[in-house]
């Protein structure tokens, strides 16, 4: 039987320098080429459908553009679509003011909704499929043309609420850029809860997955439901809140209904010589950023500052390595200290007892 | 194994179809080459109707696309009957309705390089400032049937843009004629004596102010006016032969000073409460007792500025005449303001949407054949005649297209009239037939509305006028017409004079203004400016 020989650092850097030089098998090779070739529509998607779109909004944003069916017209203008329309344009800064406050104010409730309506979901009640199709419904059913029409009809707003009194309300106690935008919430109340299907569903998976055996120690301590709300489900989820508010945020920045994206829309098919295509791009950059700051916003209030279980874990993980390291260093110098027993008993320092460790 | 398979035929698919989307579609040719119309034709019977096959067409397979927000069925009968004449030419139609999905589909369209060879277009900036128009005037001039249109089509130039070079960039495709119409049993009701056709802008007030304020035996009140158009943008125009658009334009500047008596008349009405409360507000439902319910079906309203096509396909419809008995709405032309004027043929606005051949076409001529078959062609309109007489050809509702939309002929060709005046008046007795043949007569000197056809106009109403929100203040009483007057004038000449520079200047596409011209627009915004 061959003898399992332990290799030496030498050993290991000369296969490595082998397993360089050794070439793939024809059975790596044809899995290699069948994995790019898997993944050249989404190479080609990237590219076709961000990559260049990307690219070209960034240049049209820095040109002014018009689409003649010869081809493009473009004149540089350098920064010139941006102060214009920071400095000149009215509509886009009011809405963009416009659009910041009804959104901090809206992904709170739509979230904070969504959580109670999984939670509710999550319960043991008759027919849990119909509720969370129903509830899922309007993301299938409330479509860009759809929501349109159907706010029109006055069927965003909860009919119960007398508006005009509560818009009167609200504008005799708060100053007018915030009152506005708090009527507009309440006025498109069933709208914005109707925003919350997706978040449903993500905060539904979340729950399931909770360990119930946590729920079930918490009560056999004594804990209430409001206590295991607070202590188990909460901080179970919590990642889950920040994907929903990210996701939320995007929703609303990209909808339809989004007063902004009808700015943009109307700059690019404005026949005004400033404006077209090159100063659409410009305000969809501009309004990029806002969109990315409130997203970082968000980010920074929630990001999952790690929990006390989590500090020990690591804690005992750094402990143990430390162990480790320590117990390595030992070996080595008892290794050095038999070898050099071995020099001095050669020697003849060392002569007829057998070395301990009271001999050092 | 079956697996990799099918994997690797759907990647080869998409793969495909994201190439396939990258082709443009380029059919090749290149028409006859004909700068000028030879009025040279063939006949071609079809149905019993001949028609008339231009000669100097190409003799190639070409193929033609028309977008349009015209009625979708209408223009794809005229499209295969277009192709039963020339057989070798190819109709495709893409349809949008009209607004923001139209611009957005003819943007998306011009930017892939397949920009459509006929082109309808309601807002003149957005066609002009891409450049998207081909000058057609020397085809449109040398054809003889254009010499037979509604007046004001050539004598104020509508789609010609009021160019000295006489450049020509599109024409009327879909005509609705202004109009007002009259309860006659309301009148007759309040005793109230009813007008003719030559009646004045006075008159029609008159009748508004007298039936305004009675009250029937169940204590409903009647209203002079019942609108949909606001009367100050028929006043406009009224006001006199020298006015050929909107806010008084004279086809180089405008004088909105005429307008604001019209506006400040109107918002007086209003103030005034002589208009009935409009559908879908707490007023109509406290007079009617309905939330919804439309003015005109009360019986109590005089007089309606309501759009032309509302009768065909509404109040003419056997339903609504059933439901509504009492109703006797009949037609009459806009009064003119002056009396003269208001006694023979005058200009009155009318929702005109205009059609152009592209910029881009390969086939200059045979593109204007198939624009004239398909807006103002005699040929075409027999055609239409024979589409809307057919009960059979519906819309995607099942409507009868005579009932869904219904344009007027912007030719003035008598037997096209005959035959759409009897498709038209199909079930009216003598007398109301005679009263259609009467507004008919009288409206054919139609002025379009702004945004069609003068530069820049779109953007000054976009811009400055609703933004100020004129109408509001002035209706509401908060302001009179006239404190706008002087700033209305100076922002709609400086927006339509740097539209002017910015689409047909020394460094526009079009390159066509003279010096001139030129200056004189430069001028204004110069003065604007400073």
């Amino acid at each position: 039987m061959e003898e399992t020989k332990k290799m030496t650092r030498a050993d290991k850097k000369a296969l490595k320098e082998k397993m360089k030089h050794l070439k793939s098998g024809k059975l790596e090779k044809r899995d290699g080429r069948m994995g790019y070739f898997f993944m050249i529509p989404w190479f080609i998607g990237v590219a076709v459908f961000l990559a260049y779109p990307l690219g070209t909004s960034i240049w049209y944003s820095v040109n002014n553009i018009r689409s003649t069916p010869q081809g493009l017209l473009t004149t540089f203008v350098g920064t010139g679509n941006f102060s214009n329309i920071l400095l000149q344009d009215p509509d886009f800064l009011v809405e963009l003011v416009d659009y910041v406050t009804s959104t901090i104010l809206s992904v709170p409730i739509i979230v904070v909704f969504a959580l109670i309506i999984a939670m509710m979901l999550n319960m043991k009640i008759k027919a849990k499929g119909f509720f969370r199709l129903i509830f899922f419904l309007p993301v299938i059913i409330v479509s860009g043309p759809i929501l349109g029409m159907l706010t029109e009809e006055g069927a965003g707003s909860i009919s119960a609420i007398d508006m005009n009194a509560l818009t009167t309300a609200i504008s005799g106690v708060l100053p007018k850029m915030l009152a506005d935008p708090i009527s507009d919430l309440f006025n498109n109340m069933i709208t914005t809860l109707w925003y919350s299907g997706v978040q449903i569903l993500i905060f539904l998976s979340g729950l399931q997955k909770i360990d119930k055996s946590m729920y079930e120690a918490a009560k056999i301590d004594g804990g209430s439901g409001w206590e295991c709300f607070w202590k188990i489900t909460l901080p179970n989820i919590k990642p889950l809140i920040l994907l929903n508010v990210v996701y939320t945020v995007i929703f609303i920045s990209s909808n339809s209904q989004n007063p902004i994206i009808g700015l943009i829309q109307s700059s690019m098919l404005s026949g005004t010589k400033e404006r077209g295509y090159g100063y659409a791009a410009a305000m969809a950059w501009l309004y990029t950023v806002v969109v990315l700051l409130i997203v970082g916003l968000f980010a920074l209030l929630l990001m999952t500052r790690k929990g006390a279980y989590e500090k020990q874990v690591k804690k005992a993980k750094k402990a143990k390595k430390q162990e480790a390291r320590n117990r390595k260093k030992i070996e080595r110098r008892n290794a050095r200290n038999a070898k050099r027993i071995e020099r001095q008993r050669a020697k003849g320092k060392i002569t007829s007892r057998t070395t301990s460790r009271e001999d050092y | 194994m079956k697996k990799k398979i099918l994997a690797l035929v759907l990647a080869a698919l998409m793969l495909m179809s994201v190439l396939a989307a990258c082709n443009n579609g380029d059919g090749g040719g290149s028409g006859s080459g004909a700068t000028t119309v030879s009025n040279e034709y063939e006949e071609v019977e079809i149905n019993g109707w001949k028609y008339k096959k231009a000669t100097d067409m190409t003799t190639e397979n070409i193929t033609l696309s028309v977008h349009s927000f015209d009625q979708q069925q209408v223009d794809e009968l005229l499209a295969k009957r277009f192709m039963e004449i020339y057989p070798n030419i190819k109709v495709t139609v893409s349809y949008a309705a009209v607004g923001d999905d139209y611009t957005n589909a003819l943007a998306a369209m011009v930017q892939n390089k397949t920009t459509p060879d006929v082109i309808m277009y309601s807002d003149a900036d957005y066609a002009l400032s891409n450049g998207l128009l081909l000058d057609i005037s020397s085809f449109y001039n040398s054809d003889n049937e254009t010499k037979n249109l509604a007046d004001t089509v050539n004598s104020a130039g509508l789609g010609t843009f009021n160019l000295d070079g006489g450049q020509r960039y599109g024409v009327p495709f879909k005509f609705f004629p202004g109009i007002v119409f009259i309860d006659r049993n309301v009148l007759k009701t309040l005793n109230i004596s009813i007008p003719n056709q030559q009646w004045s802008w006075s008159d029609m007030i008159d009748i508004i102010k007298q039936a305004t304020g009675h009250t029937d035996i169940d204590g409903m009140k009647y209203y002079g006016l019942g609108w949909y158009n606001r009367l100050d943008s028929y006043y406009g125009v009224a006001t006199g032969q020298d006015v050929i658009g909107e806010f008084g334009f004279n086809g180089k500047t405008f004088d909105v000073t005429k307008w604001a008596v019209g506006k400040q008349e109107f918002a007086d009405l209003l103030v005034g409460d002589y208009a009935a409360p409009q559908r879908e507000t707490d007023a109509n439902e406290a007079w009617t007792g309905d939330w919804e319910l439309w003015f005109g079906q009360t019986g109590h309203v005089a007089v309606f500025s309501e759009a032309f096509w509302t009768f065909q396909s509404s109040w003419n419809a056997p339903a609504f005449l059933e439901a509504n008995p009492g109703l006797d709405i009949v037609p009459y032309v806009i009064p003119a303001v002056s009396e003269a004027d208001a006694g023979a043929a005058h200009h009155s606005i009318a929702t005109i949407d205009y059609g152009g051949v592209s910029s881009g076409t390969k086939y200059p001529r045979e593109a204007y054949e198939l624009l004239k078959f398909m807006s103002f062609g005699i040929d075409g309109w027999h055609t239409r005649n024979e589409i809307f007489a057919d009960p059979n050809n519906v819309n995607a509702s099942g409507v009868p297209l005579k009932n869904d939309v219904m344009p007027v002929p912007i030719t003035k060709d008598q037997t096209i009239w005959d035959e759409y005046i009897k498709l038209y008046c199909e079930g009216m007795d003598e007398e109301h037939t005679q009263l259609w043949r009467d507004y008919f007569a009288s409206c054919m000197q139609p002025i379009s509305y702004g945004w069609t056809n003068i530069a820049g106009y779109w953007n000054f109403c976009d811009e400055y006028f609703n933004k100020v929100d004129i109408h509001t203040q002035t209706e509401t009483g908060a302001a009179k017409a006239a404190d706008f007057i002087d700033e209305i004038n100076r922002q709609a000449n400086y927006y339509h004079a740097k539209a002017m520079i910015d689409y047909f200047g020394p460094n526009s596409i079009y390159k066509v203004l003279t010096e001139d011209e030129t200056k004189f627009y430069q001028d204004i915004v110069t003065a604007f400016e400073s």
